[in-house]
């Protein structure tokens, strides 16, 4: 980890207490913090100098039962970055918005509400985005078998026997 | 004279791709603009979660259309990083080499792309056929013109062939003869410099806010480049510069694209030049690669695309499938925030060279 890195982790943590540290590399650092933190510590992180946000997703954790909220911050002067994550239950999953912050963000929530289904407080737009007339849970869930969707969306049609002979003959796997 | 609302796409001369946006204008300027993704959404996230590792490599190129390769390297490299592979370095060196090649065609079809809302369709013949020579070189080096799924985690997949490099090289020459024509054809062009300059402006504080990357944000004077910043695969050995300018206008985006040309000839002569013998890939799928399980971790990885920051988020619980996979189109804040927000106010005309000159990617955006 670069010192730079490990002095700034020593100052969220002393603002902010303890939280879990995962390095993935030299320049690549995964923090876990508790979700009413999670807005000071990218408030914090933007001020130094981590004002790129690379990436705002999330992940679907079924059997712990909780969501994992990630947000990428990128630091363009020495090209570290900070993965900080949180975790939020999976029923009626809610959030704060990070639009005041980033205000692209805002197409990242409303990608992740239409995906997941987390709420975000304070994004006022939250139509569908991508999916045009979606009918069934949020996709990107784990619990969603698309292969079930598909099948039960669009059943496979009945055809008349006659009409499969002829179709054979047609090809020429049968002699007519 | 009352507002009218004007559909612009999904098939439109200056667009990659079907993406549509809702215009709403009076007279010739519009007031209001609405993105409307979602026309090329194959759900790609989700079908990567289905299918093993190695599975992944034949679909993941289909991404994003005009660049495939940058998906093929984000996904190796991740891979690499939480499995904690070491890669050959001639490998590495084989992928600056796919990398830049692609970034050249990139720019010569983004050439294209600008013939369409200006009405220069000799653009459009040029670049297109420039491209194909580039195409030529990855039918010979790959099997495919354009998915190549050469790029595989571990390396690369098969050997160059023996005569590969003096293509490349002649390429590269008639590329390079070729890059005065289009100076005079496009940039040069007093009907392109009238139509284009001060046309579809972004400022630097607005472009770091909204977190545009890549060509977008260097036309306003920040020389922000992952191969500089970040170097990945070789790109700290090799000499190049990072073109900018200040006007942060389309004509500034086209003439960067130029000159990126210019460098990406550098970068792939310099790499013919130090490339080293060796093994091209690393075995580390104990024979089966279809049973290939990855450790548990998280990773993001992210490479210059010719739009911008392009990047891949990996996480892995230790399965044969990969547990999520998130894309970060480089073209995300540009397209869909970008059209919201600075689209009002311009003329009719000018949105397409909006999303063309700001390299707006239906697919990234939609995956």
């Amino acid at each position: 980890m670069m010192n730079s890195m490990n002095d700034l982790l020593e100052e969220l943590k002393k603002l902010f207490g303890n939280f879990e540290v995962q390095e993935i590399d030299e320049r690549e650092v995964k923090i876990d913090v508790e979700s009413d933190k999670v807005v000071g510590i990218l408030t914090t992180l933007k001020s130094k100098g981590y004002s790129h946000l690379s990436l705002l997703t999330c992940v679907d954790w079924i059997n712990e039962n909780k969501f994992e909220l990630i947000y990428i911050l990128y630091s363009w002067q020495n090209g570290c970055k900070f993965i900080v994550a949180t975790w939020i239950e999976r029923k009626n999953p809610k959030f704060v918005t990070v639009m005041n912050l980033w205000p692209v963000a805002r197409f990242y929530e409303r990608e992740i509400h239409e995906f997941f289904g987390v709420e975000f407080e304070g994004n006022d737009d939250m139509k569908p985005l991508i999916l045009e007339l979606w009918d069934d849970i949020p996709p990107l869930r784990k619990d969603f078998d698309p292969l079930e969707y598909s099948k039960k969306k669009f059943p496979g049609r009945q055809y008349d026997k006659d009409v499969i002979q002829e179709a054979l003959i047609f090809r020429g796997d049968k002699n007519g | 004279m009352g507002e009218v609302k004007l559909f612009f796409g999904p098939n439109h001369p200056g667009m990659h791709g079907n993406f549509s946006v809702h215009l709403y204008v009076e007279g010739d300027t519009v007031v209001k603009a609405k993105p409307l993704p979602g026309f090329l959404h194959r759900g790609f996230e989700k079908l990567m979660e289905r299918r093993t590792w190695f599975q992944n490599v034949a679909l993941i190129p289909r991404i994003c259309v005009p660049e495939p390769d940058i998906n093929e390297v984000c996904y190796s490299m991740a891979i690499e990083k939480i499995a904690k592979i070491d890669v050959p370095e001639r490998a590495q060196w084989i992928r600056m080499i796919v990398l830049e090649l692609a970034r050249i065609a990139n720019h010569l079809w983004s050439f294209a792309g600008i013939g369409g809302p200006l009405g220069l369709y000799t653009g459009p013949f040029w670049g297109v056929a420039d491209r194909d020579r580039i195409l030529d070189i990855f039918e010979q080096l790959t099997g495919a013109r354009i998915y190549h799924m050469y790029i595989i985690p571990g390396g690369v997949r098969k050997e160059m062939p023996s005569k590969i490099q003096d293509m490349i090289s002649q390429t590269l020459d008639y590329i390079e003869s070729r890059l005065p024509d289009y100076e005079n054809l496009i940039l040069r062009n007093r009907i392109v410099q009238t139509r284009l300059k001060g046309i579809a402006l972004l400022d630097r504080e607005s472009a770091l806010t909204m977190g545009v990357t890549g060509i977008g944000l260097r036309a306003t004077g920040v020389p922000y480049d992952l191969r500089k910043v970040d170097p990945y695969l070789y790109y700290n050995y090799v000499d190049f510069e990072v073109p900018t300018a200040t006007e942060g206008d389309a004509y500034s985006r086209i003439k960067l694209k130029y000159l990126e040309i210019k460098q990406s000839i550098r970068i792939i002569r310099q790499v013919l030049e130090k490339m080293p013998e060796g093994p091209i890939n690393t075995k580390f799928s104990d024979g089966n690669a279809l049973r290939y399980r990855v450790p548990k971790g998280y990773a993001y990885v992210h490479v210059e695309a010719t739009r911008g920051e392009y990047g891949y988020f990996v996480v892995s619980n230790g399965e044969d499938k990969p547990y999520r996979v998130t894309v970060r189109g480089a073209s995300y804040p540009q397209g869909l925030y970008g059209i919201e927000k600075y689209l009002p106010g311009t003329r009719i005309e000018d949105v397409p060279i909006w999303l063309d000159t700001m390299g707006v990617c239906a697919p990234e955006i939609d995956r």
